[in-house]
């Protein structure tokens, strides 16, 4: 038990949360700065490269085997106990981030969607976890109700340091392979032809749906609609609802004949032919002497 | 109302028949009723213009002749055989539909695997169907757009992209909706010379009969279900008592001369002095000053560069420039849904962020698709809806409402629902929600797209009537002359010219550098009205000719003159371009033609003539 001044309950509270919103706003600034494309690219060509000639082994790696084994190792990310070997899965993934020439601005706005969870577990935690013994407790001036846990200290950056190193390979995962690819792999490996189709027409309609519903809100922001606290706003926002609803339910229905018109019963063509060569054998036992490195390293060395 | 010509059908043109329609009932769940007794026949290498009215039932035809729609009474036979079970799964390989919306025809992910996918359901290999995807591409022109997702395309690209996909099936059949719907004039013309080059059998529906003039031959004329009409396009538009019977009369928009306005149209009832700029009349500030503004989009693209314009009250004024020049962003900063860098005057008042929220109560907006500002579920609480924001009670928006309605020729319609109304009875609805605020400044998107002639018509009274200050944007030219006195001509974000619409009118530079280059339309809509007042008459005259006959025992030729009474086909300036004339068109007729063998006098004659 460690007994210190009152005055550092809010320099220990404040100081995580500012140095986190730091990082924070310059993550933003640097992946906004990243995202903004300095020429068109070539869309003559596949982004991604072809099935020989991908941007990296990442690229070229089979899909089936690739989901299967990055989805694999992040399970032993999760299954991780001590914060070592998190920041260890931490730099693997880094590392793999680098190998696979992800967008840098991509990777950012992944872990940015984790800042506000994961600040909030490493101010909050500390404090709420029960106390074992054996624990050390920080007590600041005469508040005992209210002591820092090092334990929980120690449990948040774990439990941080594993959620970054999973949101990291996912990067590596999803980019390096068109989604209908990467869909057709899952096809491959059991999930159900239609989930995988409903989630294919789904991505491609989401930007559709999100220019319509941005349409129709301007179209009411020019006819004085503004957001309150009353009853009359209760309504404009379900009319809006209904009808997007029922704009997306009839362009469904369109897109379904435009479908049938080309032929379409049921299937969607392969969009490659997959193949697993011995290369790919070799770079999933690659990533599971990996994973047996970090269990070992976290159950036998802890 | 005129005879309809149900015994004829659609006419052989040759050989063996693609499609033969016999009786075709349809209605929808609704219990509207779409299509009675169509009966037609469509031959292989066919053209064919599918017109009619909003709601007439052209696409429903169209749905049944692909077997998207199963009829509940009558047949569709394709190459002889019934359009249904394992025959339709064929013919749906070789037939290419395209519909209105290209969104609704772009599913896969990229340009290159949405032009394959058609190819993939044909059986195609792999290999084979990115090929003909790439060749189909390559048609179009969007080659260098292969990978590119269909959400990051333009809305001309993305129609051109839905060509493909249907180009890269190698159809035997084309039915297209509306192709042309909301494209530029540049992109227009890509799709027309495109569909010229299709060799197989075409059916398209439009609106824009000088698009069909250049494209098709023969024409069929639906009205409330029924086919009216099945003639040559030729007939079609030279009938304008039939066109006009049928809601299709574009003839107004046939004159190309601000100064002769159509006297047949009711537009001539309203004069231009009305849109004369009002700088002409008032020393006020202007109502809309730009000075040196920019706005860039969050990604970095910047949209708008340096602008400088302003405009004057009471002053109408028109933006052009090709698809992606900035008007539609240049209008959300002119009404504050985007605030941009630079200097915005109001009324002479600088727009800051505070101000800019509040320019919805005096800048009002109709949007190219007016189903985006429609939400609420009557037409009633559509119109109040803007006037409850802006502090309108219950009693004061009953009578505008009324009067609102009247202006854009609604009455009646206050329980509809907005979303069950047709394109045109939209596009008012939309005018009348704005118009009832009463705004100071009046900007409208793209007005005329997707309505048919006779809405247009009515559009443009409506407009021609009003009283406020204008900003149109369209790709109209007819609109923007008939409605507008000023244009700002714009490329890649910037203002090339503000010039009055005369001089626009006039310079083919700047019509070339924003891809409106009017060529076709021009030489279709001079051939249009050539065949309008083309007609055939008789009445005994003399002329000189050659032809062989006896004198006694001697047969021989020479050039002489004798009396003839027999039908000329006639074709002339009738009697000069600006006086009014009501024969019917193409109408065996009589009329005064004074001193026809003494003077010369300006008409064709073809080999129709019956010398004795």
């Amino acid at each position: 038990m460690v007994h210190i001044s009152l005055w550092y309950l809010p320099l220990l509270v404040l100081l995580p949360l500012t140095v986190l919103a730091i990082i924070a706003v310059w993550l933003r600034r640097v992946a906004h700065r990243q995202s903004i494309a300095e020429e068109e690219p070539d869309w003559s060509v596949p982004a991604l490269g072809d099935e020989e000639g991908g941007i990296s082994p990442l690229h070229r790696w089979d899909v089936r085997c690739k989901i299967v084994t990055i989805l694999g190792f992040s399970f032993v990310i999760a299954s991780l106990g001590h914060l070592g070997p998190a920041l260890t899965a931490v730099g693997i993934s880094l590392i793999v981030s680098v190998i696979s020439k992800v967008s840098l601005a991509r990777v950012l706005f992944r872990l940015l969607a984790l800042t506000g969870f994961l600040g909030m577990l490493v101010v909050v935690m500390p404090f709420t976890v029960p106390t074992h013994s054996g624990d050390t407790l920080v007590i600041f001036g005469n508040t005992d109700w209210l002591c820092l846990n090092l334990r929980g200290l120690l449990l948040s950056a774990t439990i941080s340091a594993r959620a970054v190193a999973i949101a990291l390979l996912m990067e590596p995962l999803f980019s390096t392979a068109p989604l209908p690819v990467t869909l057709h792999g899952l096809c491959r490996l059991g999930v159900p032809e239609m989930a995988s189709q409903s989630v294919l027409l789904s991505y491609r309609y989401v930007h559709v749906f999100r220019h319509e519903a941005r349409r129709m809100s301007a179209g009411m922001q020019v006819r004085g609609f503004r957001k309150r606290t009353d009853i009359q706003t209760l309504r404009t926002v379900a009319y809006f609802l209904g009808m997007l609803f029922v704009r997306s339910f009839e362009r469904t229905e369109r897109v379904f004949e435009a479908m049938r018109a080309r032929g379409y019963r049921g299937r969607f063509p392969e969009p490659v032919e997959l193949r697993m060569r011995t290369m790919d054998i070799l770079m999933a036992s690659v990533w599971l002497v990996a994973a047996a490195v970090l269990i070992t390293y976290d159950r036998i060395l802890f | 109302m005129h005879e309809i010509h149900e015994g004829a059908a659609f006419r052989l043109t040759s050989g063996s028949l693609l499609f033969n329609v016999r009786n075709l009932f349809f209605r929808y769940s609704n219990d509207i009723p779409a299509l009675f007794g169509v009966n037609a026949d469509i031959s292989p290498g066919d053209r064919i213009a599918l017109v009619g009215k909003n709601g007439s039932g052209k696409t429903t035809l169209i749905k049944l002749l692909c077997g998207l729609l199963a009829p509940e009474d009558g047949e569709v036979r394709y190459k002889g055989k019934p359009l249904a079970g394992q025959r339709l799964e064929q013919a749906r390989l070789e037939l290419g539909v395209l519909f209105q919306d290209p969104d609704d025809q772009l599913f896969m992910h990229t340009v290159i695997e949405d032009a394959a996918f058609g190819p993939g359901q044909q059986g195609k290999s792999q290999k084979e169907a990115q090929l003909a995807a790439i060749k189909a591409l390559h048609q179009v022109g969007l080659e260098k757009m292969a990978y590119k997702a269909p959400h990051n395309l333009s809305f001309g690209q993305k129609k051109r992209a839905a060509l493909a996909g249907l180009l890269a099936m190698n159809p035997e059949v084309l039915l297209l909706d509306e192709p042309t719907a909301n494209l530029d004039p540049n992109q227009e013309q890509v799709f027309l010379d495109l569909l010229k080059n299709f060799t197989g059998t075409l059916i398209c529906i439009s609106h824009d009969l000088i698009f069909l003039y250049e494209l098709c031959d023969r024409a069929v004329v639906i009205d409330q279900g029924r086919i009216h009409h099945d003639y040559t396009l030729r007939e079609l538009v030279s009938q304008r008592h039939t066109l006009r019977e049928h809601g299709l009369d574009f003839s107004f928009r046939l004159v190309m001369t601000p100064s002769a306005p159509d006297p047949d149209s009711e537009v001539i009832e309203n004069t231009l002095s009305q849109s004369a700029p009002a700088s002409e009349k008032t020393e006020d500030p202007p109502i809309v000053e730009l000075h040196g503004f920019q706005y860039r989009y969050p990604d970095g693209t910047l949209a708008l560069q340096n602008v400088t314009f302003s405009i004057r009250k009471g002053e109408r004024i028109s933006i052009v420039g090709e698809n992606g020049a900035g008007k539609s962003t240049l209008l959300s900063c002119l009404v504050g849904l985007l605030q941009g860098k630079g200097d915005y005057r109001f009324a002479g008042k600088t727009v800051t962020r505070k101000e800019c929220k509040r320019l919805w109560r005096r800048v009002g907006i109709v949007f190219q698709d007016c189903a985006d500002q429609l939400f609420c579920s009557s037409v009633k609480e559509e119109l109040a809806f803007g006037l409850h924001r802006l502090g309108y009670s219950r009693s004061e928006t009953e009578p505008r409402v009324c009067r609102a309605l009247s202006m854009v020729r609604l009455e009646g319609f206050e329980d509809r629902v907005p979303l069950h109304l047709s394109g045109g009875e939209r596009k008012r609805l939309a005018l009348a929600c704005v118009l009832i605020m009463e705004p100071e400044l009046l900007i409208l998107d793209e007005p005329t797209a997707g309505l048919d002639p006779q809405g247009e018509e009515l559009l443009l009274n409506i407009l021609y009537n009003l009283d406020v200050t204008l900003v149109l944007v369209s790709h109209d030219v007819f609109f923007m002359k008939e409605l507008t006195r000023r244009t700002l001509v714009m490329h890649q974000g910037k203002i090339l010219e503000d010039l009055p619409i005369q001089t626009f009118m006039q310079d083919d530079r700047l019509g070339d550098l924003n891809g409106l280059s009017y060529m076709y339309r021009l030489r279709s809509s001079r051939d249009i009205r050539i065949l309008q007042h083309e007609h055939e008459h008789s009445h005994p005259h003399t002329h000189l000719h050659t032809h062989p006959h006896r004198h006694e025992n001697l047969v021989h030729e020479h050039t002489h003159a004798h009396e003839h009474d027999h039908p000329h086909r006639f074709v002339h300036r009738h009697p000069g371009e600006e006086k009014k004339h009501d024969h019917m068109p193409r109408r065996y007729h009589h009329h005064d033609h004074s001193d026809h063998d003494r003077e010369s006098h300006d008409h064709s004659h073809e080999n129709n003539n019956t010398d004795k």
